[in-house]
């Protein structure tokens, strides 16, 4: 009972930031002389009313769910893995690279999503292990393995996995390895019900099994869970480990069910970003599997308004930039307050009961 | 020209909680004098210092100054008027060299200005430290010194230390005590808080002893002793061993009646020549060796911070030993994890129980199953969690230890300590223990939460259990115990029947005065 009550606070909280975001957002088109309504409504009819701009917010979402999982299964046992980015680059181009071989189709995107998943793991393993072993904050390690990500994918898109007819592109992905189109003429591909289970899986991880106790106890107290027998480091590389496979089908999902190219450009201009908007993501849905499904489609919808806001409303890129930007904010704010209190307590922290009150 | 620095007089001090800290305290430091201030945990010393270096408010009561009374609202404040501290906890920047700290919150550049005036502060004083080095590569003792520095840089006239040879090793404690003794012949009135009678009777010119928030004795170093000392800390009227159903055989000396009692049995657990060290590498445990035995608790008291919260950690498995053996039951367990302890039938209630007893925003129900989680009871196929026995589980302690909570689901965090205490003594008898560790099982709760905690403790004994039971709580270790330990810098000053021990050489050992050790 108090679980589902402080999870209907929660999506209260967020209602109520997600309506202050708005207002503010509103006052800033307001001052600059467009109309937040027809923004808005624009915005609405987009992609939340016409099944085509829903289906583009779930295309959206797709990735976002799974890159957005990998930082909210590191924040639930305390870790803040931010390495998603260049995990999801190593993702998609692996799913690129199982189109090497010659699989009948069903087998060859279940092998491709293989190829992703371990790459993402691989690419999450160095922090994971330097975390574990030597201490080294993992903030900084993914850090760095996101900037050596990203060069070593620009690399293989111009070397290795170049089309041999366009150089600006790798080969695109094989017919048989390629998620499906779920619904015609739109991007929504068979992926996102790949990352609404990855989602629930994580969820029943966390919440129903002991592997997911001992994770949240670690998250919550270290000291704790070592009293309580938690291994601290086998619970590092178990959760670097899942982000890594979210992360890498987050790319498999972009390079083998996004129309019409299937393939990853030099520059990866469809791919970047999506690592660090699913932390925000993550923020928004409180770093709860279902809340993230929810922020991802909501955040995907925003993307995909954009477009409509633009044409109808006559807003420039920049601006509804700018409107996202404050609205995303508003939302991840009580997060990120939680986050802040979480440091403050950490370093100020009575030093232990008792102390306060004797002399 | 008045014949004191600072004066506190009736001060009055309680804690938003309700707890009163200071019932009234008259406080006064000349001059060219070491006044020492004597008490037990929970006396009010360090409220005392707190309010008199401006941390803290008082509730009533004035601080006066030979110019007039005085208004403290920071200890910024109270530095501009003299008065400095150096805590126990060292607020230094690590990186930092000792000038740079020194010129820390000074407003004043570390440059050749201030290295001059620092330099010609430590020829005056004797006090030497590296100033060029960044203080983490500094020792304990240089640290302090480095502490006390930046205070005397301010021109400080009353100097206030808190237990600061509790981090010293001998020989930095003799120089403190030089330095001390220069600093007085230039007039400065030192606040030396300490509860080791030999320090007191070594260095200081007066003691003032507190205890319970009150001061039960102003006296001259000189005109006293470690017997009266002591006896004013721990004060008259003792309650021992009210509890104890058995008739004891009192005429033998306590190891041939160790053997005569239990029978021959084994011990439960047996610590041999244990060396644990403590934060910042110093020698916490010494060379300790004890048993415990089935069916009895064997009590420690002293003074926190002499090496109780070490020794558990050790025996628990949370803190490496160095040296050493800890035999469960026959078994060497040294190094072993909490869960291998917990099957070997070891149960800890440890000391402090936001840290490692509890996770504050899980529920109730998930901190019932805290480092038992793995029992195929709660774990079953591919590692799900049987959420409904953990149900179960939470619902039987709840209601064999009467614990009140809104619910299963409540976080722990909106229970009272009572009760959360309560949990975790439940927890671990849940785990069918042969030995428990209670440390500090009672503190900070109410009466009647704590008198629970007690009977619990005696019945597990009468049950058979070895219980080790650590205590700052003096009548708590004489009342519940069968043997009591005296800790002190990591050893043992005494081992006796409560019945054996009076206030007096209760005081004495927790002292610091070995047993058998005249004076």
């Amino acid at each position: 009972m108090k679980r589902v009550k402080s999870s209907l606070w929660s999506i209260l909280e967020s209602v109520v930031a997600g309506i202050l975001g708005l207002a503010v957002a509103g006052l800033i088109l307001k001052a600059w002389g467009y109309s937040p309504t027809a923004a808005y409504v624009a915005l609405v009819r987009a992609s939340f009313t016409d099944l085509y701009g829903f289906a583009g917010a779930l295309a959206n979402a797709t990735p976002l769910i799974l890159t957005a999982i990998t930082f909210a299964i590191g924040a639930r046992a305390g870790l803040f893995n931010i390495g998603a980015e260049g995990q999801l680059y190593m993702g998609a181009l692996a799913a690129i690279a199982a189109s090497l071989f010659r699989l009948p189709a069903g087998i060859h995107l279940i092998v491709a999503l293989v190829f992703a998943a371990v790459a993402g793991v691989l690419w999450s393993l160095v922090p994971a292990i330097l975390r574990a072993t030597r201490g080294v904050s993992e903030v900084i390690s993914t850090i760095m393995f996101n900037w050596i990500g990203h060069f070593l994918a620009l690399f293989l898109v111009a070397n290795v996995l170049v089309d041999p007819y366009r150089g600006e592109k790798t080969i695109s992905a094989a017919l048989t390895s390629r998620f499906p189109i779920l619904i015609r003429g739109t991007d929504l591909s068979y992926g996102i019900f790949l990352s609404v289970a990855f989602a629930l899986f994580v969820y029943f991880l966390l919440w129903h099994t002991v592997v997911g106790y001992e994770m949240r106890a670690a998250g919550a107290n270290p000291d704790a869970a070592r009293y309580g027998g938690v291994q601290s480091r086998r619970v590092v590389v178990l959760v670097f480990a899942l982000g890594g496979i979210a992360a890498g089908l987050a790319g498999a999902t972009q390079s083998l069910g996004r129309p019409p190219t299937y393939a990853v450009y030099s520059g990866l201009p469809q791919i970047a970003n999506l690592g660090f908007d699913g932390i925000g993501v993550a923020m928004i849905g409180r770093n709860h599997p279902l809340g993230i499904i929810a922020a991802a489609i909501f955040y995907g919808g925003l993307q995909a308004g954009a477009r409509l806001m633009q044409m109808t409303a006559g807003v420039p890129l920049e601006m509804v930039r700018v409107v996202q930007g404050v609205i995303v904010l508003a939302l991840a704010l009580p997060e990120l307050l939680r986050i802040f209190r979480g440091l403050g307590r950490r370093l100020w922290r009575p030093r232990s009961l008792g102390e306060g009150g004797e002399g | 020209m008045a014949d004191f620095l600072l004066k506190a007089e009736r001060i009055v001090k309680v804690y938003p909680d309700g707890t009163v800290a200071l019932k009234g305290v008259d406080f006064e430091v000349r001059p060219g004098e070491i006044h020492g201030l004597l008490g037990e945990n929970g006396a009010g010393k360090t409220t005392l210092t707190k309010i008199l270096s401006g941390l803290l408010p008082a509730t009533s009561g004035r601080i006066l100054t030979p110019e007039g009374p005085l208004k403290l609202r920071s200890p910024r404040d109270a530095l501009q008027r003299g008065i400095g501290m150096v805590h126990q906890h060292f607020a230094l920047v690590d990186t930092f060299t000792a000038l740079e700290n020194i010129a820390l919150g000074t407003g004043t550049e570390p440059g050749p200005g201030l290295r001059q005036r620092v330099e010609g502060l430590m020829e005056r004083s004797g006090l030497k430290v590296p100033l060029d080095l960044p203080v983490e590569e500094l020792s304990v003792g240089e640290r302090q010194r480095v502490e006390i520095l930046k205070v005397l840089s301010r021109e400080v006239k009353v100097l206030i230390l808190d237990e600061p040879t509790s981090v010293l090793t001998p020989v930095e404690t003799d120089e403190l005590f030089s330095l001390l003794r220069r600093l007085k012949a230039d007039g400065v009135g030192i606040v030396f808080i300490t509860h080791k009678l030999r320090e007191v009777l070594e260095v200081t010119d007066r003691v003032t002893v507190l205890r319970g928030g009150e001061v039960v004795g102003e006296v001259r170093t000189r005109d006293t002793s470690a017997e009266e000392l002591a006896r004013m800390m721990v004060g008259e009227g003792v309650v021992v061993g009210r509890r104890r159903p058995l008739e004891l055989a009192t005429e033998l000396p306590i190891e041939e009646r160790r053997v005569e009692e239990t029978g021959g049995r084994e011990p439960a657990l047996v610590v041999e020549g244990l060396r644990v060290l403590g934060e910042g590498g110093r020698e916490a445990v010494r060379d300790l060796s004890f048993e415990l035995y089935p069916g009895e608790i064997l009590g420690i008291a002293g003074v926190e911070g002499n090496g109780q919260t070490e020794l558990v950690e050790a025996i628990c498995g949370l803190r490496r030993a160095e040296a050493g053996s800890v035999r469960l039951r026959g078994r060497e367990v040294l190094g072993r994890s909490p869960v291998e302890l917990y099957r070997l039938g070891l149960a800890h209630v440890p000391e402090d129980r936001w840290k490692y007893g509890l996770i504050l925003s899980f529920t109730v129900a998930e901190n019932s199953i805290l480092g038992i989680q793995r029992t195929p009871r709660f774990k079953g196929p591919l590692a799900v969690l049987r959420w409904g026995a953990v149900a179960r589980h939470a619902r039987e302690l709840i209601r064999r230890f009467s614990i009140q909570t809104p619910g299963l689901d409540a976080p722990v965090r909106s229970l009272s300590g009572g009760n959360q205490q309560k949990l975790i003594v439940g927890r671990e008898l849940s785990k069918e223990p042969e030995v428990i560790v209670a440390a500090q099982p009672t503190r900070g709760l109410d009466i009647g939460a704590a008198e629970y905690i007690r009977e619990l403790l005696l019945k597990m004994r009468d049950e058979g259990k070895a219980i080790l039971l650590i205590s700052a709580d003096l009548d708590e270790v004489l009342e519940l115990s069968d043997r009591v330990a005296f800790m002190y810098e990591g050893t043992f000053t005494a081992v006796a029947r409560p019945q054996e021990i009076d206030r007096q050489k209760a005081g004495l050992y927790m002292g610091g005065i070995r047993a058998g050790e005249g004076r």
